[in-house]
């Protein structure tokens, strides 16, 4: 590369001998000195360019000008202009900055530069992700990018976020993301958890319609383009960036100690009926002052160490560029006996064929492994129970066997026991390979194929033997469930860009197909005759039974695009894109979309409002699918299989003997099509003085139709419900992304990025049905969230709880039909009929937040580092099913175990705390158990030092940087749980009302961590 | 490599790919309508699939199936408990919010059917096959619509498999019993008259001809008053009597303690071990105030009302049908003290049903006269939906209208049942009229508490205001407002459609007076 640039310029120095030819040389570093390597300096109003070497250094000619301007160019770098005297040499310190209008951004089968583009989109960049030790894609996202909501729904290792771009959009189907990872649109469970986050190099959201309908079917709940790192030209980097976090439950609930305990249960009896003796003696109860017992919170929980190792090797030559790259995590969770552990390995290797043909190979593997990490968060969790325990029970009895059950406290098995002993286990093997050729057939024209393969095995493995809960009842078991899939697309596509005059114009053409398949066989061997082989040997149960399953779903599409824009001020994007399925009867649907943006700073009249550097008005319309109709959904089939060995199919001729029943199942209707999200957005980005202050505002409003629900069916026709599209439903928002450099002042520099984000549901019809009342979200609750039309989803259905029952008001309450008496609950009565029952439900709360937000700071003096970023919610609620649980006399929760049950009612000290009366009405359906779970995080709090250059240069190290980190170190919330974050979404048939119901979830843990990056 | 070589390598790969995706879906995994009942195999698997939807629990499985039918004055429950739903008939007070209304799940049995008679003549099975299979499925399709059409009057004519998304209005009652005789013309011809021990629980042409002939006679009364038909009904009855295999010969009490009997036309079949109970049988029909040495105690159901119990002639049938020594348990918990039903140590002070008690040779209540060893809810009796004595009181009332006057046969026939149950005969020399009133009155009791067969009577011979008035004074009162107004007592004889499926269904109009 050096020998060419050499040659080029003696060539030139030659051609320009007569034309007083001078060589100008420099060096290009960033702000902190280091160079910068493959920058881009030209001689302006010339063809005359060149790239820096490795050390940062160039030599240019400066093509016969007397006083040329090098214009100095770098990705992720604000471009510097600058007049050079012919013959001298010259320092460029280049600018860091990331919002850039003239950066490049990957928009979806291409990039384009940030300036022309017209949807709402926002970036995430490998610096910003670098500052917190992550292991999951989706955290890079939370409190970095506006209109992006992200919640952990679960504190345990491995699981995936929940990710709301602009709100909900739909109540059967997925609200999550579509993530496209180096062009493959297949962002599953497992490709996602193979990405190291130390190889991605950007995350681009694509947010509304207009930006997204070139995913057509898929694009409705917004996209995610993933772009992993490439390597660079230049000698081989080697770069080593191990972390170490030691985890910790950030909260435990107040909960009595064996003495408490005993006052409590006494006080419960006491409550129930005055007469009875309480089952605790004083004698007995001053014993219980000195009872160790068993402070459950501690016995289910540990403090891990979680260990992250990644070393990846990269470089390359003019042709040829790789990088290669091992991630081992290592995650033990809070849980005992829980822990997730991946590798990853990657190779990432582009080839420059020749002027025309350009390759590019990444492939990558996953080898997970993973124990009890899969609670679905439910009151009988091993978690859940540790508060509802009786503390004056050990665990073990004197000879070391686990006392599996206690005649107080939960009913249910000893949670250390369940973990202990109860295993599920899960690993697999993941290899995905992409390969993309990209041939210049003519100036201006590309033809593009982007082929992926994905190849996902897995085998889970369950053990519940006779010491667990199922062993308790007779139903331990051993099981092994495989699935083979595979995922594959093939994207081909050309591209035209061409500039006429002031027209500057792109157009693309795609035909894309993908098909993914997955073929499943489970294994259940119940009653096994030993457990000394584990879940090894399913042969020798009392009962066996196989099952077995395949899908394959099979997308064809086509699009295109054009990209306009005239004088570089006027730009107009517009797409039409037609996907075929396999899933719907009729197969093709078309997601069309267009926009338009302004950019005023390039107007002459802007030309002197200097305080402007950039402005850009943007206006989009686009309509773009969810694909919630799941495989064969039209089909109408025939049942089987029972759900059980002895499950009730089939009829008996004589009494006796079996004959298999195959009815047919409920009926389908083949008219049903995709969810479609119709988008119109506007919004505005602006950056001023030098580009030290960024803003973006958009406003959106989303019109999601044909929602799929199932519906109920009438009875005529077989009943219970079939799939159907019914309905509709907004999403209208605000979002604000300002961002600004308030100090710059010599090594000190202070950045700072806001993030805050306005959303609006509301539920605009439902087929003529006024209201849907959904249940069974965990076994704690029943029929908690309503479906109204008129009001956002997944509102919270129940008594509105006034308090207690006051002595003064002890008439009142015995006029009630069930002769309610002081310490009794009092919930509105909103029928009058001085009876509780569902009648009087009212919807008492809501799961989602009305804006949340996030705030990144960043602060460097020299080579220190200091950075820290708050983020939040506001305006949502919890039900708990924790609390209720914890008051006891709910399911297996027999007594209370919560402390604040001792301050319960009683003649002397009304509180609000109701009573254990027999005549209470203790519902968990209240709004005595929804808490405000609005939250204020610190999310990170991180200082690095960066060794210093010299110092590094002699030890041949090219980068030596080390940090401490926490993160959830605080956390300010109303909420009583645990943590307000976490909750069940993602639970149950629809998943997007249950956000806000919490039943016994893992919450996010507080982990100090401190790591190293070198790169030699 | 040359580059062109490579490029167009590149693109014939990308165009080798491309076009062999097909869209079509094939679940390989799962069956679907579309390819099954392809064999002998297959229709018989789905025919199994028509069958149990009537067995279930939720159907016909237990007691709720005859919710609709405690208007007669055979039924009634307790006051309190939680025998709401049956409560509200009881008093002629249903609404269309009731959930205990199983019969309407009826409709589960009819969508199996319609399937497959749909589908049957595609298989590649033999003729002979494809007709025991289809004469099944009339037959069952056909009962189905018997029973909701006799419950609820119109409803949609559904005879063939349809999209969730159309809306059927509701067909008159004379369309709906068009296609159950039709059904059932089609069921004789194709069923065989006997089936092997092992699949005695199928229908048999006998059992088409004996419902048939039910049928005829329901047509002939309210709301269709078709009297011509009372010639058909007679001349369906009167071929089963003189040329199929059934008899009295069991006596009465072991009828309901034996599975399939010489006198079972049609019987739906259970297996408690294989999870399809039969749940009428056993606790439903037992006092609540009665606790079995295991625990267990009755349920408290059902039970007749007072003045049916008082009005039944005293023979031995009626001891085998009525229980009224109840046994309340001691407090050692082993002994048992005996008590007249109207003792006022007993809750109800009401006779109870003995018949439904034993279930399967005591596999319901495990029991002697002085003790209860066990109950239980589930049992394996097989529940008989036509039985003998219905063909030949069917017989006895239809010749006996249709010519004006009872024949020879039509005592002979009721006399059989007579004798069985212990009494001598019917007084003789009775007019048309007289005679008919005392076929009713010994359906009355021959199949007192068996699934709306006294409620169906009522219905078709417009009986609730004798039935009314002759009521004593039972807890649960029918509220004077209905009886005393003719209309209002008349819109009772139906009962209403469904809450759900009105709202479901915004064209059909709910039953006058719901």
């Amino acid at each position: 590369m050096k020998l060419h640039i050499l040659l080029l310029l003696f060539t030139l120095g030659l051609l320009r001998v007569y034309s007083q030819d001078q060589v100008i040389k420099g060096k290009v570093t960033d702000e902190e000195g280091r160079p910068l390597v493959g920058a881009t300096v030209a001689i302006k109003n010339t063809n005359i360019s060149t790239t820096t070497d490795v050390s940062g250094n160039f030599q240019i000619s400066s093509g016969g000008q007397l006083k040329p301007i090098l214009v100095v160019s770098y990705v992720g770098y604000a471009n510097s202009e600058l007049a050079a005297r012919p013959g001298g040499a010259f320092t460029v310190s280049l600018r860091q900055d990331a919002k850039a209008l003239n950066d490049v951004v990957v928009v979806g089968y291409g990039t384009q530069r940030k300036r022309d583009v017209t949807g709402s989109t926002a970036t995430v960049r490998a610096d910003e992700i670098a500052k917190r030790p992550l292991v999951r894609v989706e955290q890079a996202l939370q409190g970095t990018t506006s209109g992006v909501v992200v919640q952990s729904n679960s504190g345990q290792p491995g699981k995936s976020l929940s990710v709301r771009i602009r709100g909900a959009s739909s109540i059967t189907g997925s609200n999550e993301p579509l993530y496209v990872i180096d062009g493959f649109i297949g962002g599953n469970t497992e490709t996602l958890a193979s990405l190291s986050m130390d190889d991605i190099e950007s995350l681009e959201i694509l947010k509304d319609a207009s930006a997204t309908a070139i995913y057509g079917s898929r694009g409705s709940n917004g996209v995610v383009l993933i772009t992993t790192k490439s390597g660079k030209e230049g000698k081989t980097r080697i770069d080593i960036n191990p972390w170490f976090s030691k985890a910790e439950i950030p909260k435990k609930l107040k909960l009595m100690n064996p003495y408490e305990f005993g006052l409590g249960v006494n006080l419960q009896t006491k409550q129930a009926n005055p007469t009875q003796t309480p089952p605790f003696f004083d004698a007995q109860l001053n014993d219980l002052k000195t009872t160790k017992g068993t402070d459950w919170q501690d016995a289910v929980t540990q403090k891990p160490w979680i260990q992250n190792y990644q070393v990846s090797v990269s470089g390359g030559s003019s042709n040829v560029r790789y990088l290669f790259s091992f991630n081992h995590l290592d995650q033990p969770g809070l849980l005992i006996n829980s822990w997730y552990k991946r590798s990853t390995l990657r190779a990432n290797v582009d080839v420059k064929v020749n002027d025309r043909l350009d390759l590019k190979f990444n492939v990558y593997t996953l080898l997970p492994n993973s124990r009890n990490n899969d609670f679905a968060g439910d009151i009988t969790d091993p978690f859940a129970q540790a508060y509802q325990w009786n503390p004056i029970s050990p665990i073990r009895d004197a000879s070391g066997k686990f006392i599996l059950q206690s005649n107080l406290g939960s009913n249910a098995t000893n949670p250390v026991a369940q973990l202990t002993n109860g295993l599920n286990d899960n690993s697999g093997t993941t290899v995905v390979g992409t390969g993309v050729l990209n041939y210049k057939i003519l100036k201006g024209l590309t033809f593009t194929t982007n082929n992926t393969y994905q190849s996902t095995n897995s085998l889970q493995q369950e053990l519940y033997g006779p010491q667990t809960a199922q062993g308790i009842v007779g139903a331990d078991f051993a099981a092994a469930t495989t699935n083979k899939y595979y995922n594959w697309q093939n994207s081909n596509f050309l591209t035209y860009t061409n500039r006429f005059g002031d027209h500057s114009l792109t157009v693309l053409a795609l035909y894309e197909q993908q098909v993914d398949q997955n073929i499943m066989v489970k294994a259940t061997s119940t009653n096994l005759s030993t457990y000394g082989n584990g879940y090894y040997n399913l042969g020798v149960g009392a009962a066996q039974k196989t099952t077995s399953g395949y899908y394959k779903d099979v997308l064809e599409s086509y699009m295109g695009r054009v990209n306009y824009s005239f004088q570089d001020k006027y730009l107009l994007t517009a797409s039409v894109r037609t996907d075929g399925s396999s899933h719907l009867t009729n197969k093709w649907s078309t997601f069309p979309s267009a926009a338009v943006g302004w950019l005023i700073s390039k107007e002459k009249f802007m030309e002197n409002v200097s305080w402007i550097s950039s402005l850009k008005l943007r206006a989009g319309y686009g309509v773009a699918g969810n694909q919630a109709v799941g495989a064969y959904a039209t089909i109408r089939k025939v049942d089987g299989q029972s759900s059980t060995p002895y499950g009730n199919a089939g009829y008996f001729y004589d009494g006796t003997t079996l004959s298999v029943a195959t009815p047919l199942g409920q009926p389908t209707t083949t008219t049903l099509k995709w969810e479609r999200d119709a988008t119109t957005d506007a919004g505005i980005d602006a950056s001023f003085l030098h580009g030290r202050i960024t803003l973006s505002i958009d406003a959106y409003y989303k019109k999601i139709t044909d929602l799929l629900y199932a519906q109920p069916n009438p009875g005529w026709n077989n009943g219970g419900t079939y799939q159907n599209n019914i309905g509709s439903m907004e999403n209208k928002g605000i979002e604000f992304a300002i961002g600004g450099t308030p100090l710059s002042e010599g090594r000190l520099k202070w950045s700072t990025n806001l993030t805050l984000s306005f959303n609006r549901n509301k539920v605009l019809s439902l087929a003529g049905i006024d209201s849907v009342v959904e249940g069974n979200i965990g076994s704690a609750q029943n029929g908690e969230v309503i479906l109204v039309v008129g009001q956002p989803l997944g509102n919270f259905y129940g008594y509105k709880y006034l308090g207690t029952w006051k002595t003064h008001e002890a008439a009142e309450a015995a006029s009630f039909v069930k002769h309610y008496v002081p310490g009794d609950s009092k919930y509105f009565d909103r029928n009058g009929d001085h009876d509780y029952s569902t009648s009087d439900y009212m919807v008492i709360g809501n799961g989602t937040p009305k804006y949340s937000f996030g705030w990144i700071n960043d602060f460097s003096y020299g080579n220190w580092n200091l950075s820290f970023m708050i983020q939040g919610t506001h305006g949502n609620q919890i039900f708990s099913g924790t609390i209720p649980y914890a008051f006891g006399g709910e399911g297996d929760a027999r007594n209370p175990t919560i402390k604040d049950f001792l301050n319960s009612w009683s003649p002397e000290h009304e509180t609000d705390i109701p009573a254990m009366h027999p005549s209470n009405a203790h519902a968990i359906n209240s709004s005595r158990f929804v808490y405000d779970a609005s939250y204020v995080k610190l999310k990170n709090l991180s200082i690095s030092y960066r060794l210093p250059h010299g110092l590094l240069n002699r030890a041949m190290i090219r980068n030596l940087e080390v940090y401490v980190s926490g993160q959830n170190l605080v956390t300010m919330t109303h909420y009583p749980g645990y943590d307000p974050e976490v909750s069940n979404a993602n639970y149950g048939a629809h998943p997007a009302m249950a956000q806000g119901l919490e039943t016994g979830v893992v919450p996010n843990p507080r982990t100090y961590t401190l790591g190293l990056r070198a790169g030699f | 490599m040359s580059t062109k070589y490579l490029t167009s390598l590149a693109l014939m790969g990308s165009l080798i790919f491309s076009g062999c995706q097909k869209l079509t879906e094939n679940p390989k995994a799962t069956i679907t309508a579309l390819t099954y009942y392809n064999t002998a195999a297959d229709l018989q698997a789905a025919l199994s699939g028509v069958y149990e939807q009537y067995a279930y629990d939720g159907t016909w499985g237990f007691t709720n199936r005859m919710t609709t039918y405690f208007g007669a004055d055979d039924l009634t429950t307790d006051p309190g408990l939680n025998k709401g739903p049956l409560r509200e008939f009881d008093m002629l007070s249903g609404t269309s919010q009731n959930i205990g209304m199983d019969i309407y799940n009826t409709w589960k049995g009819i969508y199996q059917a319609n399937n497959l008679l749909a589908v049957y003549q595609k298989a590649d099975a033999p003729d002979s096959i494809k007709n025991i299979v289809a004469g099944q499925c009339y037959f069952l399709r056909a009962i189905g619509f018997y029973y909701l059409v006799r419950t609820y009057g119109p409803l949609p004519l559904v005879t063939k498999p349809v999209n969730p998304n159309s809306h059927p209005k509701r067909d008159s009652v004379a369309k709906i019993y068009d296609t159950i005789v039709a059904d059932l013309q089609k069921a004789k011809s194709l069923l065989p008259n006997q089936w092997p021990p092992t699949e005695i629980g199928r229908a048999t042409a006998w059992a088409a001809r004996s419902l048939l002939a039910d049928v005829y006679l329901t047509m002939a009364g309210w709301p269709l008053n078709q009297t011509s038909n009372y010639a058909l009904a007679a001349a369906e009855a009167d071929y089963v009597i003189k040329n199929g295999p059934f008899n009295l010969s069991t006596p009465y009490d072991k009828v309901f303690t034996t599975n399939n009997t010489p006198e079972t036309v049609f019987a739906l079949q259970f297996s408690v071990p294989k999870s399809l109970p039969q749940r009428s049988y056993g606790n439903s029909c037992v006092p609540l105030e009665e606790v079995a040495v295991n625990g267990n105690s009755g349920w408290d159901d059902y039970y007749p009302e007072i003045n049916f119990y008082k009005k039944a002639p005293a023979c031995f049938r009626t001891d085998a049908t009525f229980y009224t020594t109840l046994k309340l348990r001691n407090n050692d918990g082993v002994t048992y003290t005996l008590v007249n039903w109207d003792d006022p140590r007993t809750r109800a002070r009401h006779p109870y049903y003995k018949k439904f008690r034993a279930g399967l040779n005591g596999d319901g209540v495990s029991e002697t006269a002085t003790s209860i060893a066990y109950m239980n809810p589930s049992t394996n009796k097989a529940l008989d939906i036509i039985r003998y004595p219905q063909v030949l009181l069917d017989y006895a009332e239809a010749s006996t209208m249709a010519t004006g006057n009872p024949s020879p046969d039509a005592y002979a026939a009721i006399n059989q049942v007579r004798h069985r149950a212990g009494l001598g005969d019917l007084v003789s020399g009775l007019g048309g009229i007289a005679f008919r009133d005392s076929v009713v009155f010994e359906r009355a009791y021959e199949f007192a508490g068996e699934f709306g067969m006294r409620w169906f009577d009522i219905v078709r011979l417009q009986l609730l205001p004798q039935v009314t008035a002759d009521r004593a004074n039972e807890p649960n009162q029918i509220p004077t407002s209905i009886t005393s107004n003719p209309t209002i007592l008349q819109q009772k004889y139906l009962a209403p459609i469904p809450f759900r499926d009105m709202n479901l269904e915004p064209g059909w109009t709910q039953n006058p007076g719901y």
